[in-house]
């Protein structure tokens, strides 16, 4: 009922977005202004000019068309980009934050850095700016909380990257496969709620003489941590206590380790050097079996051009934990792309607009369900029931990444998140490939974390816990 | 018992052209590698077994990162927004620039240490630590030190690190050159009235014409192929090919191979050429002054 | 500007030379070229260098305010640096890699030298191949490599059809190959290097000892050993040490291939110094850590000064007494 009517008013958003084309200029719009007419009118308060932003190509092209219909209303555009790629991003953001640079209006980077951003000085407020033009972050569930930190909004997502589950529904309907299997362990063929599930599937379909593994999920040092933090807060593991005291080596932390390891047994061998370049083509050539993985993949696996496994998958919540008593899903949401905005820029109020205007619903719908430049994922509430997004997406993929976004969790949101992550993400990776033995990795982290905490402050970081659990969803089983 | 000798030499031979050919196989197969990826569409970069000839060979890749050809599209593919002919104008500014000017100061360096030991043994020693020192140890200050001055992201900021850091294989490469020229002939120069510097430019210069042009060879290739320094002390405006290519890294689609193999040929063909044309210099140039004739 | 500043020069000197004695000439001549060198060494190293040691004594952390207000440390950020095991394994790392990658670059450059210093046909057609790895950009032989070491890639299958086995190697994902997989990678792409050193070095020994030496009857290999090799020690020595000192510096193929992984096996110094200072942010342990890895790398160019300027004044001599035997 309330889908059918949301639609309706989205559909009436878009019309009315497109009569307004023509320019408007009207200061102060009257009530009943579409969320475009509104950006449009304050972002004119604010003068024309172009901009400079630090975004990946990758990201960007999808993202072009609508700054050009921004620049034609408003004369705020983007004069020219540095393109790397938004794992390195991170890097040259601080090191702008490190010389105080106002070169760089915007930065297109996983929202997971703010509060180290933040905590360098780097990033502007944007609550006054959205304040101005009456706008609002309306994100899934709690995902619009990822933006915030210590009570400041300093970001508009673009991209809503949240794991999905993925598993082969061609074999999984498989009529002698759920018989031999039911034979084998005595219950239905069931797609996974926990993980123990999960691994007992991914042994039963690993059959490497077949070029079929188990499992695609990645374990190389760049991108396995993702997946342990999953394992982790399903179980219902946190990394610190009240005092930032490490709390990794814990019976939730040791049992994300073991669950990180057991997967070892349906990888392929060369996965401890794959990243996502690697790993992708073996998912949409049909190499794997299951993975949770980023949904924006869902988009490229249901092209046929450019996927062999269309239609043969079956998309749902990652598989969450009954380790602590109660069932706990817990799906990672990084790196997950967002505009900051740069304080030392002079044009920090024009990048705020154009921000906004790459997240109102109407723009970002057109960028979310963009079937080439598949970068960027729905996050937005009117993504859920936006036709084109569903046909990029399919029904199923949408619904998988709806219930996802609900329980969505970040990595570290704390300022010091890429010198925490690496640690933890190096150890794993050594006790994963045979440097280290299984039972160090923990403790081993929380001696490099520990002198982290040191160095960034205690006090500071005991300020950030509150933001970091409010990232936290509210719900441990989505419906 | 003894093999003749004409056997002996027929073996000698044979042995030789089968190790030789050997490592011509290893040196040309990664070679051949990039140049037939680059003519593949895209199911092919990455099979098993693995596509040798491409089957049905394209055009796309070189299209597509050289030119703004949109055909590619209907492939489904991500768009290019990478400049490489503005990064490759980049390169070659900033390594010819760069390259001149240590070649050319080296040369004036070495001449002098060579006739008048402006620099003493030691000293000429000490220069090579400008180069053995590598260069990750002083990139962090340097990149907050050139964004003070305004140097980060321009030509002349890598002009200047390009040229400190080749330096010394300049000074040293040109003085064994130069140590070579006979001080007669540029007595004979002075006696007839002309003065030092065009005795140096009219003279001794052309005389070593081969080894400056196999010094200059080998100093285009480090700052052609430098990657560290230019990738940190680049934002939008001077990114050089390495950098460039190095963008390539992945999309949604996996590493896309093709188009980097597409460019990596772009990328590489400058430099073969020139070296091939000037292979004869080059042996020379790589001696120091430790080996005489 | 270099060359600005000394083109302006000779006017000058043209004007002044008939005043000017010799030596006030040379003198001249020596500054006006040097303080062009200097001046570049003070205004960019100098500050530079500078700020390495600022940070190195100051405990600067990026999240706490601006770098110039930092506390000052003292020597904690090197006691920090010194007793960081990460530290020691990377420096262990390194040294590893240099030397089995300088010592293959050796012996394959200087077997193929011996092979082709003298005329034979088909020599130019080898030697332009040959040279051919060395032009190429360590980046693009970083993906070229990636493209062919995937176990199911194109070099195991290669080796599967000829060794008529099924070559199964991990080159790209396992612990213990990493580091020689990027070995193998620096060797194929330097070997060129080592190979011309040596072959203008066989070029240029004279025939005089050989030839003497030979109709005294004395097998190749006695020459060889005894004769050849001890002329070449200069420029083997030299081939050594400036490979080794280069690839105790490589970056570009180990970071684009492993980026310090898979677990630690490929975190050599520049590595981790890289991921300390961009990744950490931990700039002021970064430079600290810069300068100790610049005492190390002086230490061990001062050694290699010291055995290259031996051989250079042995050679001096040896020439020195040719020439005057000649004369004579």
């Amino acid at each position: 009922m309330s889908k059918f009517s949301r639609r309706d008013v989205v559909k009436g958003g878009l019309t009315v977005a497109s009569l307004s084309a023509l320019p408007v200029g009207i200061p102060g719009l009257a009530w009943g202004a579409t969320e475009n007419e509104k950006i449009i009118a304050a972002a004119k308060g604010a003068g024309g000019g172009d901009l400079k932003g630090m975004i990946w190509s990758n990201y960007y092209v999808a993202m072009t068309p609508s700054m050009e219909r921004f620049k034609q209303a408003t004369g705020i555009g983007v004069g020219s980009i540095q393109d790397i790629s938004i794992f390195v991003i991170p890097q040259r953001a601080m090191a702008e934050a490190l010389s105080r640079s106002p070169e760089f209006d915007f930065f297109h980077v996983d929202s997971n850095m703010i509060p180290s951003l933040a905590s360098a000085g780097l990033l502007e407020p944007l609550d006054g700016y959205m304040k101005k033009a009456d706008f609002s972050i309306d994100a899934v569930g709690t995902y619009g909380n990822f933006m915030r930190y210590k009570g400041n909004t300093y970001g508009v997502p673009t991209d809503g990257n949240v794991h999905v589950q993925f598993t082969r529904k061609d074999l999984m309907e498989n009529p002698d496969e759920q018989k031999r299997f039911e034979d084998k362990h005595g219950k239905k063929l069931a797609y996974p709620v926990t993980w123990e599930d999960d691994q007992q599937l991914m042994e039963f379909f690993h059959r490497p003489d077949q070029e079929l593994w188990g499992s695609a999920n990645l374990r190389n040092r760049a991108n396995g941590v993702t997946w342990w933090y999953m394992y982790f807060y399903s179980a219902g593991g946190f990394p610190f206590d009240d005092d930032m005291n490490p709390t990794l080596d814990t019976p939730a932390g040791r049992y994300a380790v073991e669950t990180y390891l057991n997967i070892k047994k349906v990888s392929h061998p060369e996965a401890p050097g794959w990243g996502t370049p690697q790993m992708i083509p073996r998912i949409t050539t049909g190499k794997a079996f299951a993975c949770q993985y980023w949904d924006g993949i869902i988009a490229l696996n249901e092209n046929p051009k450019k996927s062999k496994t269309a239609g043969k998958w079956h998309y749902s919540l990652a598989p969450g934990s009954k380790f602590s008593g109660k069932l706990i899903h817990r799906a990672i949401s990084s790196p997950l792309g967002a505009i900051l905005v740069n304080k030392y820029s002079k044009n920090k109020e024009k990048a705020a607009y154009m921000a906004m205007w790459w997240g109102s619903l109407k723009n970002s719908e057109e960028i979310v369900a963009d079937r080439v430049n598949t970068f960027h994922d729905p996050w937005h509430t009117g993504h859920m029931t936006s036709d084109a997004v569903k046909t990029a997406y399919t029904p199923g993929g949408i619904a998988a990444i709806e219930t996802s976004l609900k329980v969505a969790s970040p990595p570290i949101y704390l300022t010091g998140y890429l010198e925490f992550q690496d640690q933890l993400a190096k150890n794993l990776s050594e006790a994963y490939v045979g440097q280290k033995k299984a039972d160090r990795v923990l403790k081993d982290t929380e001696e490099a974390w520990a002198k982290i905490v040191k160095r960034i402050g205690k006090r500071r970081l005991k300020k950030e816990l509150g933001s970091y659990k409010a990232v936290f969803p509210k719900v441990d089983v989505p419906t | 018992m003894a093999m003749s000798r004409a056997r002996k030499k027929t073996v000698f031979e044979v042995g030789r052209y089968t190790i030789l050919v050997i490592w011509l196989l290893i040196v040309a197969f990664p070679m051949f590698w990039v140049i037939s990826t680059s003519f593949k569409p895209d199911h092919e970069w990455f099979a098993w077994p693995p596509v040798y000839w491409s089957q049905e060979p394209t055009l796309n890749n070189y299209l597509n990162v050289w030119t703004d050809y949109s055909e590619y599209e209907d492939t489904q593919y991500i768009k290019s927004l990478q400049k490489p002919w503005i990064a490759l104008r980049n390169s070659l500014i900033i390594s010819l620039t760069s390259t001149f000017l240590a070649v050319g100061f080296g040369a004036i360096l070495a001449y002098g240490v060579s006739r008048y030991r402006i620099l003493s043994e030691t000293r000429m020693f000490q220069l090579l630590m400008l180069r053995m020192v590598p260069p990750i140890v002083v990139v962090a200050p340097l990149s907050l030190y050139y964004s003070t001055l305004g140097l980060l992201d321009t030509v002349i900021g890598l002009v200047i690190v390009y040229f400190l850091t080749t330096l010394p294989y300049a000074v040293w490469m040109t003085k064994s050159f130069i140590d070579e020229v006979p001080r007669e002939v540029e007595q004979a120069a002075m006696i007839l009235g002309a003065s030092r510097w065009r005795t140096i430019w009219e003279v001794v210069l052309p005389l070593v014409r081969s080894g400056l042009v196999a010094t200059f060879l080998f100093i285009l290739i480090l700052t052609w192929s430098e990657y560290l320094l230019a990738l940190i002390l680049s934002k939008t405006e001077v990114v050089t090919l390495p950098v460039e290519l190095s963008k390539y890294e992945g999309s949604t689609e996996g590493r896309v191979y093709g188009r980097q193999a597409a460019l990596a040929v772009g990328v590489t063909i400058p430099l073969v050429i020139i070296g091939v044309f000037i292979r004869k210099h080059l042996a020379r140039g790589f001696s120091f002054g430790m080996v005489r004739r | 500007m270099a060359t600005e500043a000394a083109a302006a020069i000779p006017g000058e000197i043209r004007a002044g030379k008939r005043e000017m004695t010799q030596a006030r000439a040379v003198r001249r001549f020596k500054w006006s070229v040097l303080s062009v060198f200097i001046a570049l060494m003070v205004g960019v190293l100098g500050p530079v260098l500078f700020l390495q040691l600022y940070f190195s004594f100051h405990d600067f952390s990026i999240y706490l305010g601006s770098w110039w207000d930092a506390e000052f440390a003292g020597l904690e950020i090197f006691e920090e640096v010194v007793t960081d095991p990460r530290l020691g394994i990377a420096i262990v790392r390194s040294v590893l890699f240099a030397a089995g990658s300088t010592l293959g670059c050796f012996v394959i450059g200087f077997g193929l030298a011996l092979l082709m210093y003298r005329p034979f046909r088909g020599q130019a057609l080898f030697y332009i191949v040959f040279i051919l790895p060395m032009l190429t950009v360590p980046i693009v032989i970083a993906y070229t490599g990636e493209m062919l070491l995937y176990q199911k890639g194109p070099l195991n299958d290669v080796l599967s059809w000829i060794s008529g086995q099924d070559v199964n190697v991990i080159w790209l994902a396992n612990a213990r190959m990493a580091l020689t997989t990027v070995m193998l990678l620096e060797i194929w792409n330097w070997v060129p290097f080592s190979f011309i050193i040596m072959i203008a070095g066989l070029a240029s020994l004279p025939k005089e000892p050989q030839e003497a030496a030979q109709i005294l009857g004395a097998s190749k290999w006695r020459i060889f050993l005894e004769i050849q090799l001890p002329l070449l020690r200069p420029v083997i020595i030299l081939a050594i040490i400036l490979r080794f000192l280069e690839a105790m510096a490589e970056f570009p193929k180990a970071w684009s291939l492993f980026q310090g992984g898979p677990g630690s096996a490929t975190e050599t110094i520049p590595i981790y110094l890289y991921i300390t200072t961009w990744q950490y942010f931990e700039v002021s342990k970064g430079a600290a850590m810069s300068y100790v890895v610049m005492m190390i790398m002086i230490a061990i160019v001062l050694a290699a000064i010291y055995f290259l300027r031996r051989e250079k004044r042995a050679l001096d001599e040896m020439y020195g007494a040719a020439d005057e035997d000649r004369a004579g």
